[in-house]
């Protein structure tokens, strides 16, 4: 009998930010590799879902991506998708610095339905990304303004561009090899021990961890 | 790396009873009060829309049809929502209806068009049912007819 295929790893991602700073471009330009011009992208209603298979370390990992509505209209109702998720891709214009300013508060409302620091909200791992910056003339946010953000919440950053598809990549594959890298971590026999995980995935070798993590662990994906 | 087919997340997510629950009390409150706001009207509805229990989609459609007819500014959503009501419900007529509506204004949204693919994979699995339902009736009454015209040969 030929061996089952492994079954993939589950993975939930959110995306957040202002209306029209790309999101959903984003996620059209990742899954579909395409791009819609202004004049026919329309606001999301309430959240849009898109599932998008990738391998990682050699592994199958079938993402489900949660694109929500940015309009204030929806702020109250697109808190309910939170839930559950392991990844979170917090979206800003660079040629909007309204859009950038308008991340602590989308940072605080994070914190409130997915849990901060002490209640397990730190594993839910966090990429801010700075997008349109095919607007290059328009940019009203530095790439140093952005880091420095990131860096300050303790996030993983990347400045993308939806339109030229330049950095769009980069966000899902980041965000996804180190929730992968984290979730193999927190898997371990020690963490249902208590005992204290010091590193927090940051300086994971990936090879090491699967052996730490150990085969059984990998399908399991999120312990939450 | 591939891509399954976009997907109308809000046809098969219902809220937990708890969140359900705090959109009713401010809408209930609200109503109490004398003056509803749209915002938690419209929050309400959808809710409503999404959950599993038909009398909850037939209240949340209710509520989305005023809102369409009072709120100029919220006609998308509302048509969005009404299309999915209906859908989850199996009017599949009044979906097409309203999410047509939203096609008209917004040919490109990919929301609306994943719904039509959903309503028209619906109509399809109703049409297999209703003809498996038709052939099932056929062949029992071949076999009813086979027994009277044999025990009528009997006699």
């Amino acid at each position: 009998m030929p061996p089952a295929a492994p079954a993939p790893t589950n993975v939930k991602l959110l995306l957040i930010g202002n209306s029209s700073v790309g999101k959903s471009s984003l996620l059209l330009r990742f899954s579909d590799e395409t791009w819609l011009p202004e004049d026919e992208a329309s606001a999301t209603i309430g959240v849009d879902f898109r599932v998008h298979r990738m391998t990682v370390n050699g592994k199958p990992v079938k993402l489900s991506i949660w694109d929500t509505a940015g309009q204030e209209r929806f702020r109250t109702i697109t808190a309910s998708y939170y839930r559950g998720a392991q990844g979170v891709i917090l979206v800003y214009d660079v040629a909007n610095r309204e859009s950038f300013e308008a991340l602590p508060r989308w940072w605080s409302e994070l914190e409130t339905y997915v849990g901060g620091k002490d209640s397990g909200g730190d594993k839910v791992i966090k990429i801010v990304v700075g997008n349109k910056v095919d607007k290059e003339f328009s940019r009203e946010v530095s790439a140093e303004e952005g880091k420095a953000f990131a860096d300050r919440v303790g996030s993983l950053f990347v400045e993308a561009s939806a339109k030229t598809a330049i950095g769009v990549k980069d966000i899902f594959e980041e965000l996804v090899q180190k929730i992968i890298d984290t979730s193999a971590l927190w898997d371990t026999p020690d963490r249902r021990t208590g005992a204290v995980r010091t590193d927090h995935g940051r300086g994971g070798v990936p090879g090491g961890v699967q052996v730490i993590g150990g085969e059984d662990h990998s399908a399991s994906g999120c312990a939450c | 790396m591939t891509t399954d087919l976009p997907y109308a997340a809000d046809a098969e997510v219902s809220l937990s009873f708890d969140e359900l629950e705090v959109l009713r009390i401010q809408y209930a409150k609200e109503v109490e009060s004398g003056h509803v706001t749209v915002q938690t009207k419209f929050n309400y509805s959808w809710g409503l829309v999404k959950s599993p229990v038909r009398e909850h989609q037939v209240e949340g459609v209710k509520l989305l049809q005023d809102l369409y007819r009072a709120e100029p500014s919220r006609r998308r959503e509302c048509l969005y929502y009404l299309a999915l009501g209906h859908y989850k419900m199996g009017n599949f007529d009044e979906a097409r209806k309203f999410n047509g509506l939203l096609l008209e204004k917004e040919p490109a949204n990919m929301q609306a068009q994943s719904l039509s693919t959903l309503i028209d994979r619906g109509v399809t699995r109703e049409g297999y049912i209703g003809m498996a339902l038709v052939g099932g009736v056929a062949a029992i009454s071949t076999l009813l007819v086979a027994g009277l015209v044999r025990r009528a040969a009997r006699k």
